[in-house]
């Protein structure tokens, strides 16, 4: 049976899309469909699951986009529904759209339905602010603004960031890291893998293809940089006469100790993001099917402490593979030579 | 007399910083009163949920005594919030001005 995990209409929009950002992803999109009009009609339906558009869902996926229209109140005024049509408005459309795709990534590659397991509603709030450069996670939803129109164009433009701001609220309900120090900086390390996936699983990018890029597309023109962060490489992302220089730190040997930034939380997260970089790159493939599969187990395993240090974590992701790959196995080795290559020693 | 807002955190984890003299601006005076009356020995004290990737603020004056305070972003309301976008904007402003003003 042919299984796909991009649902149709998603694939309809990239293969549509002429973004200079998306290189191989309208191609792909456009053998995906050619794919599925091709399926066998005898055969077992496909699994066109999760995010395909339809009212009256029963499995689990309920969006609602709100818009606060300017103004810092929430949730703001509701513009769509689970299974509504496109509004137009192009901040709304894409946070729909995105937060269909990290569904997509819990449930069909994990089998969790939705960020607490039990299909809460994703809901998102576009447009709050003026000039408002920032998006975040409230405990409750995702709310996005629209940029300052200097540096950063809307929020919304980029899927590793909706994926980064729905995986807090995946954090928040499983290992619930404490936001600040290192189990901060794990916390923010946890959003950027599981942001970099919703967008590798949604253009169907092995590790090696894939830009490990984290908010790619929110900077405007002039600003010289390719994005916010790099997984692969802290501290490339940008170097720009303003913002000045990528500030990440690569190796635990660079921890910055620092009180700006609830302890340098997203700085600090280059040391875990390249740790699960290089495990991905190790293994090969797909990173969400055995790297990503591995930093899930070790979230929703139960043995994390929220305070959890980067050895401690390093620990935990050596168990869960151990766990689900074996003692001696190629996926537990290249857990542990990942942290290892960033200086952590998986030390519960 | 030195009045700087430092915002780090965020999305994107930039520092960024605002500063103005406020007694080389005409409204002197206002800016006093507005320095006053934020509640700079209560900040930061409230118990907040962590709300991440918002903005964290470190709010500092060059009066005497020195005042400084961090505030996560859901606390810059009121008074504070009033300062912030002040601050802020007379920044903005200032920097757009000539050399020498």
């Amino acid at each position: 049976m042919t299984r796909f995990i991009v649902p149709p209409y998603l694939l309809a929009h990239l293969a549509a899309a002429e973004s200079p950002r998306l290189h191989r992803a309208p191609r792909a999109a456009q053998n995906g469909l050619l794919a599925m009009s091709g399926v066998d009609r005898n055969a077992a339906p496909p699994v066109v699951r999760s995010a395909v558009d339809a009212p009256g869902r029963a499995d689990g996926l309920d969006r609602s986009i709100s818009d606060a229209e300017g103004a810092e109140e929430l949730p703001g005024r509701r513009v769509r529904d689970e299974g509504g049509p496109a509004t137009g408005d192009v901040a709304a459309d894409e946070a729909y759209d995105a937060l269909g795709a990290t569904y997509a990534l819990f449930d069909e590659v994990y089998g969790r339905s939705s960020i607490d397991g039990r299909g809460l509603p994703l809901d998102a709030t576009v447009h709050y602010g003026r000039d408002y450069d920032n998006a975040f996670w409230n405990g409750e939803r995702m709310v996005f603004g629209d940029g300052d129109g200097e540096v950063f164009g809307r929020f919304t433009a980029s899927v590793s960031v909706i994926g980064h701001e729905l995986a807090h609220g995946f954090t928040q309900y499983t290992a619930n890291l404490v936001y600040q120090g290192q189990s901060g900086a794990l916390n923010e390390s946890v959003s950027d893998v599981f942001g970099a996936l919703v967008e590798q699983h949604l253009f169907r990018q092995t590790a090696d293809e894939a830009t490990w890029l984290i908010g790619e597309g929110l900077f405007l023109p002039d600003v010289q940089g390719r994005a916010l962060r790099s997984m692969s490489a802290p501290g490339t992302a940008y170097d720009d006469d303003v913002l000045g220089r990528d500030p990440q730190p690569a190796h635990l040997d660079d921890y910055v100790d620092t009180t700006d930034d609830d302890g340098g939380v997203h700085l600090n997260s280059g040391i875990p993001n390249r740790a699960f970089f290089l495990t991905a790159q190790a293994l090969g493939g797909f990173a969400w099917e055995r790297a990503g599969r591995i930093w899930f187990d070790s979230l929703t395993g139960g043995g994390l402490p929220p305070t959890a240090t980067f050895a401690v974590f390093a620990a935990a992701t050596v168990t869960a593979a151990e766990a689900r790959y074996g003692v001696d196995s190629s996926e537990a080795a290249a857990t542990i030579s990942g942290w290892r290559g960033v200086g952590v020693e998986p030390v519960a | 007399m030195i009045v700087t807002v430092q915002r780090t955190g965020g999305f994107a984890g930039l520092t960024r910083t605002w500063q103005v003299d406020v007694e080389a601006e005409p409204d002197t005076d206002a800016w006093l009163v507005l320095l006053d009356h934020v509640p700079w020995s209560s900040a930061g004290s409230r118990v907040a949920g962590v709300q991440p990737d918002r903005f964290v603020y470190v709010i500092s004056a060059d009066t005497r005594p020195r005042r400084k305070a961090r505030l996560p972003e859901s606390e810059v309301t009121g008074p504070w919030r009033e300062l912030v976008d002040r601050v802020q904007q007379t920044a903005s402003v200032d920097a757009a001005r000539p050399e020498g003003r």
